[in-house]
């Protein structure tokens, strides 16, 4: 973990409570470089201004969902390699097997505590 | 001016070659016989059809109780406003309430520890503060209450309409929005959050994840989806 404490991350969620939690969660992880975005939309104009490490995404936003964020991430050469976490209510089998098709590097279900959040990334980074 | 024959109506023509055969007074006395025969058929279809629309105006008269007993304009104008209205109070207490209890956390676990005694009465502050912020759970607990109340109402009010007037489901949507909604839920796979045991647990989610990680061949995908 410690190797890529300094690489920036990109939140996405529509619910700036959830937001503030895992940037909390991060930071006690070590990273302090956060960016936030509300959706999708917003989330691609960010990643095409910087470079992040890390994009962990809800998946149910207005306009653009986390999945169709995913899927864009994937078919953009410039972006297809930036590791991706699900971060959703989103539970049922259908969608943790369509965003594994769309090439998710992980899937936390909500609610989720900081033990699954660290062991995620770290799988992350391990792959 | 004289017509030629063969440009007058057909159904003179017809009379007038009949002429040939029988007396016009012979022709007309056999129509009336024959209206005579129809009348009790004439009058019995004006019964039916007088039957008829009685009962269809019957109908919609008993369906114009129905529409008011279901109160469709206090619904719309005053119980679910105020349930969306309720709702909305509800998401407004928990993130103020959620906000709080993070702002709390966050100044603690930021707080200088190097004076004990100070570093204590700050968190004794913190925490009453926490307590505080989690009072909302007795609101929006009520404000629920009234929420399910209004449903509860609806509820019984639409199954006696849908009972009385024996109504059949239409298919489809109401409007264009809530069609495009619809499949717009299809498409992104958008259920929302599950109830308790209807989603999977991490580990299942995990398992799921590591096999494909492990590589699962398309065909094993596919299967799921079929």
């Amino acid at each position: 973990m410690s190797a890529h404490v300094e690489m920036p991350i990109l939140i996405v969620d529509d619910y700036k409570t959830m937001i503030r939690i895992i940037r909390n969660l991060l930071k006690q992880l070590g990273f302090e470089d956060v960016d936030e975005a509300a959706d999708g939309t917003e989330a691609l104009t960010k990643m095409r201004e910087k470079k992040y490490g890390l994009v962990i995404s809800d998946w149910n936003m207005v306009p653009m969902t986390g999945y169709e964020l995913l899927k864009v991430v994937r078919g953009d050469p410039g972006l297809t390699k930036t590791p991706f976490i699900m971060v959703t209510a989103e539970s049922k089998t259908e969608n943790v097997i369509a965003a594994k098709k769309a090439g998710v590097n992980n899937y936390i279900v909500k609610p989720f505590n900081a033990q699954t959040l660290k062991s995620k990334i770290d799988a992350v980074f391990s792959e | 001016m004289k017509q030629r024959k063969d440009q007058q109506p057909t159904h003179i023509a017809a009379l007038l070659r009949a002429s040939d055969r029988e007396s016009l007074s012979s022709i007309m006395e056999r129509a009336q016989v024959d209206a005579a025969a129809l009348r009790p058929l004439l009058q019995a279809i004006d019964a039916a059809i007088y039957r008829e629309l009685k009962s269809i105006a019957d109908y919609i008269g008993f369906l114009r109780q129905e529409i008011s007993a279901l109160q469709p304009n206090d619904m719309r104008a005053k119980r679910i406003p105020s349930a969306g209205q309720e709702l909305s109070a509800i998401v407004h207490a928990t993130e103020a309430a959620g906000n709080a209890i993070m702002e709390r956390a966050e100044a603690v676990m930021s707080a200088d520890a190097s004076n004990l005694a100070a570093y204590k009465t700050f968190v004794t502050e913190q925490m009453t503060a926490i307590f505080e912020a989690c009072s909302f759970q007795d609101l929006t607990g009520q404000r629920i209450a009234k929420v399910v109340e209004t449903l509860q109402q609806i509820e019984t009010r639409v199954a006696r309409f849908a009972d009385a007037t024996r109504a059949n489901d239409a298919n489809g949507f109401a409007n264009d929005t809530e069609a495009a909604a619809a499949e717009r839920k299809v498409r992104l796979y958008i259920h929302g959050p599950p109830l308790a045991g209807d989603g999977m647990e991490q580990s299942e989610v995990d398992e799921l994840i590591e096999d494909k990680t492990k590589g699962a061949s398309q065909e094993d995908i596919d299967k799921l989806f079929s």
